[in-house]
């Protein structure tokens, strides 16, 4: 079996990977790519750990049970405020929708 | 099984590889009950679906190519391969043919997880059952991107209709069969199975039956819901624009996932593999499979074409209502304590 | 041979991570991110997850990326062609350098915190029983809100979509 360190370096290869997107992305649909691949850094996380627990724990999976519902909301609800901005805006570049409006 | 360190010896690699290829769950993939079963299944669906339909409407269907016209569907295969696939100049041509291709794997991926006989199976997995519905959800992208990738409004559109069809359904899907999961507390194909054993959970699943029996003719785009592929309303829906080999492999992935959802409609409702000893288990799998086969293939000789927004409506609330009496029918089945029926 | 599994499937991750992310085209990106999410579920199965493989594939896949591709179909400019024009330069620059900060830094905070010398215990599979059991009993609470949730994603994503639309509601619509 792989070492628990192999998962540690994957999900925070990933999150890295995340945070790069976040940071220097300017496609708002790209950002919302970006969160994905966070949260399911901190899935693989939160699985590994509860596997290599001894015995190992239920509650990980649990969470990413819930992790992975609460995302998928998020996710749609995302989606749908850039459906809303593009409308109302033209444009889903992230550096042009930076004021409030209607 | 040790991890392998630094690069092996070339043998080494020979003899793994040889091992793998005589192992038997590889042979079981490439040949029975995997890929090449599978694609005859499929194959042989095309051909009892031209013959059934014609003789419902009074013809005769393929005649010339083989007894009874048995070798068409090779006759249409050869056909096809030959032609010339032409895409619309703006059309994406990579991405249509790789979703075409990733189609066909897809419609291929569930006969992974059934049953044909008493241990007899490529993977027995702890969570078969949602195994299946899961690669059955991936099918909708794939249909939205070669929908897309066409470039045509027709194409888009019946994209969009199949991707809408087939996402109503699924729920109602999922929970038709959630009567059988509290009968025998697993998610496992082969003990679904075996649970049947006395008697077939057609019985007192009547309603989980009748609503996957529509959610699959959903799933496979089959009349009476296929007006994301009726020729008066859309061309051809999603395909209009695949021909020759894309063409090919989305038309099977069609055949083949109408084989596998009869299969699972065998597995989960009609007792799988179990028949009195007479024939083999597969045999009496594969009968009752090319059963449930030809039923939904006379169904589409039968009967009308349903409006979408009907299609949408039925999909959403009164299918999802009739899987919700099914529940309550179990759950009242349980507590009644009739449950040792299905208990091994 | 979990070894080569777990690289391929680190490998299919970390890979269509990037493609998702640096794609010219967004639905090619959106692709990319699914097989990532594919490979993820992967993983899930190494670690002895299969159900929540399972649950991930056909939320995450098989709903979230639908609705991605859907709604980069929706905001297309009239023209077809792509919606940004890429320059990477000095922003792309300092997201690569934060990037590899923030991650080394957690890296190395877990792998010194955590004892991760620990081996893995024998070969275990998530107990569904048990994780049945423990949703509909410590966790019911939380599976409710749950239900909520989705009930409030629904409503608000409906809400939100439908802006200028109320003279035109079609009878279909329940």
């Amino acid at each position: 079996m792989e070492p628990l360190s192999s998962y540690i370096i994957l999900s925070s290869a990933l999150l890295g990977i995340g945070i790069y997107g976040l940071v220097s992305k300017r496609n708002a649909i790209r950002l919302l790519f970006s969160v994905e691949l966070i949260v399911n850094a901190a899935n693989i996380n939160f699985v590994a750990f509860a596997r290599y627990a001894n015995p190992p724990m239920l509650t990980g999976w649990n969470i990413v049970f819930f992790s992975i519902a609460a995302a998928a909301m998020e996710a749609t609800v995302g989606l749908a405020l850039i459906l809303v901005a593009f409308r109302l805006n033209g444009t889903i570049d992230v550096r042009k929708l930076n004021r409030l409006r209607g | 099984m040790t991890s392998l360190q630094a690069a092996p010896a070339l043998q080494e690699i020979i003899s793994l590889l040889l091992r793998i290829i005589t192992s038997r769950t590889f042979l079981q993939i490439v040949f029975f009950p995997g890929f090449l079963n599978v694609m005859l299944s499929a194959a042989l669906l095309t051909w009892l679906e031209r013959k059934v339909i014609a003789r419902v409407q009074l013809r005769i269907g393929p005649l010339y190519a083989g007894p009874s016209g048995v070798l068409q569907p090779i006759a249409d295969g050869v056909k096809l391969i030959f032609k010339e696939a032409i895409f619309p100049e703006l059309a994406d041509a990579r991405l249509l043919m790789l979703c075409a291709l990733g189609l066909m794997m897809l419609a291929f991926a569930p006969a992974v997880a059934i049953p044909f006989g008493e241990g007899f199976v490529i993977a027995d997995m702890d969570v078969g059952l949602v195994y299946v519905f899961a690669v059955m959800s991936l099918f909708p992208s794939v249909i939205l991107l070669i929908g897309w990738g066409s470039n045509s409004k027709y194409s888009f559109l019946g994209g969009l209709r199949s991707l809408f069809q087939q996402v109503a359904y699924e729920i109602p899907m999922w929970f038709s069969v959630l009567g059988i999961v509290m009968l025998t507390g697993t998610l496992n194909l082969t003990k679904i199975v075996e649970a049947q054993q006395r008697l077939w959970f057609i019985v007192p699943q009547v309603l989980g039956f009748a609503v996957f029996f529509a959610a699959a003719l959903a799933e496979l785009e089959r009349t009476p819901f296929d007006l994301p592929g009726a020729e008066t309303e859309l061309v051809m829906g999603w395909m209009t624009e695949l021909s020759g080999v894309p063409f090919m492999l989305g038309f099977l992935a069609m055949y083949t996932k109408l084989y596998v959802m009869s299969a699972m409609i065998t597995t989960l409702f009609l007792g799988g593999w179990s028949g009195p000893g007479l024939l083999p288990q597969p045999v009496w799998f594969l009968l009752k499979t090319f059963a449930v086969a030809s039923v939904i293939v006379v169904i589409r000789g039968t009967f009308p074409r349903v409006r979408v927004d009907i299609l949408l409506r039925t999909g959403w609330t009164r299918l999802l209502l009739l899987a919700l009496a099914n529940i309550f029918v179990t759950v009242a089945l349980i507590s009644l304590g009739l449950d040792w029926v299905w208990r091994i | 041979m979990p070894d080569i599994a777990f690289l391929a499937l680190s490998g299919l991750v970390i890979v269509s991570a990037i493609f998702a992310l640096e794609a010219r085209e967004l639905i090619y990106g959106a692709v990319g991110l699914a097989f990532s999410l594919i490979g993820v579920a992967g993983l899930f199965i190494l670690l002895g997850a299969e159900y929540l493989a399972m649950f991930q594939v056909s939320v995450y896949v098989g709903a979230v990326v639908v609705l991605i591709l859907f709604t980069i179909m929706l905001v297309r400019r009239e023209s077809g062609r792509i919606l940004e024009e890429e320059e990477p330069g000095r922003l792309g620059r300092a997201g690569i350098l934060v990037a590899g900060l923030v991650a080394l830094a957690v890296a190395g905070a877990v792998l010194v915190l955590v004892p991760t010398y620990l081996e893995a215990p024998e070969f275990y599979r998530v107990p569904l029983r048990e994780l049945g059991r423990l949703l509909a009993s410590s966790y019911a609470v939380a599976l409710v809100i749950l239900g909520l949730l989705v009930g409030a994603t629904v409503v608000g994503g409906l809400t939100l979509v439908r802006v200028e639309r109320e003279e035109k509601t079609s009878g279909a619509t329940q």
